[in-house]
């Protein structure tokens, strides 16, 4: 479970978020749609512990308290997946296992990788030779090797393929099936109605609108978004 | 963070242009290395032979007066270390063979820079060059960027969501740049004790181990403030630009002003003021009193009533003998006063230079370096004082021999033989036990390990403090 309770935080002056509140329970994907700036980066990066708030409360998951900066409890994809060039993916996929105190063996990195989307013939190759569709891949498979409760995904279908991106709403599905709190900023709201279960609009640091992804369309959601962005 | 350590040696590794710089800096390290120990091998034998050449004209001495002998002479040989091949520190410059005769102490003549047209800012190319200037250098390009480079890409947060902690990303990283300054110098090291077959005692294991130690925390130093630039800048240009900026400082800036600091507080006489002055004490007596003249009658007098007789001419003894022995006793004290003060002033210039290693650590470095390599000032002086002391004791046998040896005053013409001359022992000089001459040098590694702790201090600090975004 993620809690954002009250959440102001403030750069030279500028008000990133202003009193967010917003929850995620275990087994749903919250989608959190708005423009550049409005706020849905900071909300991450408030979770991950890279920023302190100003005010408020957040809490992630039972006995996880926010002071604890390195969480091991977080699966966390970024939007540009930035990983060593000269390693392959697999090797990749290993060293940040390892980073999370994770021992697999070359086959259960492999499976993971696979099950990401990645085809077997490219596990070995370099990063280098990697388009950034697959180095995302790369990505969700070492936030999803971590078999975290919370995850965090910060426009997680950048650079990926409709199909690549129709296997993460599935894959985003299966974990949360699996009793896993998923909270994911995006622009995408065709994505986003699809892969969430609850969808909260962005704008200025506020919560402006939160809705049942089930209870609107794609076509309505988009309706909403844009008449909110536009007063 | 052994897997931060050995992804980041997979990243050296696999880096093409590091491994052409590696190869580079091994070889070039190697041929440098390998040139010291046969450069300095030479130099200890065309040491050895002059040695020999001038103990055996004075072992194959005809019948001479003892005086002659005296003003004849003899030459004392500093003796290069085994270490000097690595780095020759101040002896190329001061010379090491010192001319030992009678009424006079003489200066070290046949140094290299004299004789050499090759002198650079730098010094003579020696594995002390490249393990002070370009090591360094070679470190800062490698760690300049550690940081900077996972923030620039994003990479950073991808790290610490993985549950590791910048302390921990900082520290693999800088050890993972400082080992390899520490190969290259152990590879250094390493050919030094093969190739060197002059033998590695316990006291050069020990001045090898010290000069390890000084250039490890040396490597320490460069590369965790490297990276603290990294974490401190915001782009790696102008991490690496600072970094720069400091080694310039350090290695050509500081150790000048320092320098020049260190003459102001003590001043040191010019060759011809201080000569000058001794050659005054020695004629006019020190500071004026006692004249020559007057030292010599009062001699003549205690002499005579010594023997009970009126004259010289009836002493069973040579009086000049005594006389060239009293002036030579009162020319020791002489010199004594004059290079006592001028062995304080450098010693208290050698400190200040040392105290300096608190703002520049490069001068604590250059310090031990040569220090463990025997070719510092401390051990410059040591066989100074050492080659004077048997300057004494040569000439006072000539001196007796020439006063007790069966002649009478006046009798210039007098001579001893060759078993004399052979019974007359050489100067042999070994270079002073690194053990006795350590707590010179502790202040060196105390700054030294300073700088290692305020500097990790620091990028602890830092890792707390620093906005990850």
């Amino acid at each position: 479970m993620i809690h954002l309770q009250n959440i102001q935080k403030t750069f030279k002056g500028h008000k990133a978020l202003d009193d967010l509140s917003l929850e995620v329970k275990a087994g749903e994907i919250y989608g959190l749609l708005g423009a550049n700036g409005a706020g849905k980066s900071t909300t991450l990066n408030l979770i991950l512990g890279f920023l302190n708030p100003d005010h408020g409360t957040i809490s992630v998951g039972i006995n996880f308290e926010k002071s604890n900066k390195s969480s091991k409890n977080i699966g966390y994809i970024p939007e540009n997946v930035n990983l060593y060039p000269y390693l392959s993916g697999l090797e990749n996929l290993d060293y940040f296992c390892k980073l999370a105190d994770l021992k697999y063996s070359k086959s259960e990195l492999s499976a993971f990788l696979t099950e990401c989307g990645l085809q077997q013939d490219s596990h070995d190759k370099s990063l280098s030779e990697y388009s950034k569709g697959m180095r995302q891949k790369v990505g969700i498979a070492i936030a999803y090797a971590k078999k975290a409760k919370i995850y965090l995904l910060d426009e997680p279908a950048s650079g990926l393929d409709p199909l690549a991106s129709n296997e993460l709403t599935e894959l985003l599905k299966k974990l949360a099936s699996q009793g896993a709190s998923i909270l994911m900023a995006s622009h995408d709201i065709f994505r986003v109605r699809e892969s969430c279960h609850r969808i909260g609009i962005l704008k200025n640091g506020k919560l402006i609108k939160e809705m049942n992804a089930g209870d609107v369309t794609s076509n309505e959601l988009e309706g909403i978004y844009l008449n909110f962005m536009q007063n | 963070m052994k897997d931060i350590f050995i992804n980041e040696w997979r990243g050296f590794v696999r880096n093409q242009l590091f491994f052409v710089l590696s190869i580079l800096f091994t070889g070039s390290l190697a041929v440098v290395t390998y040139l010291g120990i046969v450069q300095n091998k030479t130099q200890i034998e065309i040491h050895h032979d002059a040695h020999r050449h001038i103990r055996s004209q004075w072992d194959e001495m005809k019948p001479t007066n003892p005086h002659g002998a005296a003003h004849f002479g003899s030459y004392a040989f500093k003796p290069n270390t085994v270490l000097n091949g690595i780095d020759e520190g101040i002896t190329s410059v001061t010379g090491n063979v010192l001319r030992l005769e009678g009424h006079a102490q003489n200066d070290l003549v046949y140094s290299e820079a004299s004789q050499s047209l090759l002198i650079s800012r730098f010094g003579k190319l020696k594995p002390a060059l490249l393990f002070q200037f370009i090591i360094p250098l070679f470190l800062i390009f490698l760690a300049f960027n550690t940081y900077t480079k996972e923030r620039e890409s994003g990479r950073i947060k991808l790290l610490l969501s993985q549950g590791t902690s910048l302390q921990k990303i900082l520290l693999a990283k800088i050890l993972s740049v400082w080992m390899i300054g520490v190969l290259l110098l152990l590879f250094a090291i390493f050919i030094q004790i093969i190739f060197n077959n002059q033998g590695i005692n316990a006291e050069t294991f020990l001045r090898l181990f010290t000069l390890s130690l000084s250039y490890a925390l040396y490597y320490l130093i460069i590369t965790t403030l490297t990276v603290l630039l990294s974490v401190q800048f915001s782009s790696s240009s102008a991490s690496l630009t600072f970094a720069i900026a400091v080694w310039v400082l350090w290695t050509i800036f500081l150790p000048k002003i320092a320098g020049n600091a260190v003459e102001q507080l003590s001043p040191l006489p010019t060759r011809v003021e201080f000569k000058k002055a001794m050659e005054t004490d020695r004629s006019k007596g020190i500071d004026g009193h006692n004249p020559s003249g007057d030292r010599e009658k009062e001699l003549e007098k205690t002499t005579l009533a010594k023997y009970k007789v009126d004259s010289l001419s009836q002493l069973p003894i040579n009086f000049d003998g005594l006389v060239m022995q009293a002036d030579e006793e009162y020319g020791n004290s002489v010199w004594d006063k004059h290079f006592g003060q001028l062995y304080e002033q450098l010693l208290s210039q050698k400190r200040n230079y040392q105290l300096s290693g608190i703002i520049n650590p490069f001068a604590s470095l250059q310090n031990l370096s040569m220090g463990s390599a025997g070719t510092d000032m401390i051990h410059h002086l040591d066989f100074l004082k050492q080659a004077e002391l048997y300057r004494r004791a040569f000439i006072k046998i000539l001196n007796d021999k020439h006063a007790y040896g069966g002649s009478k005053t006046g009798e210039w013409e007098w001579k001893a033989d060759n078993d004399f001359f052979r019974s007359v022992k050489d100067f042999e000089y070994s270079t002073t036990s690194f053990a006795n001459l350590w707590t010179k040098y502790l202040i060196d590694i105390v700054v030294l390990a300073f700088w290692v702790i305020l500097l990790f201090t620091l990028i602890l600090y830092s890792s707390k403090r620093v906005s990850l975004l």
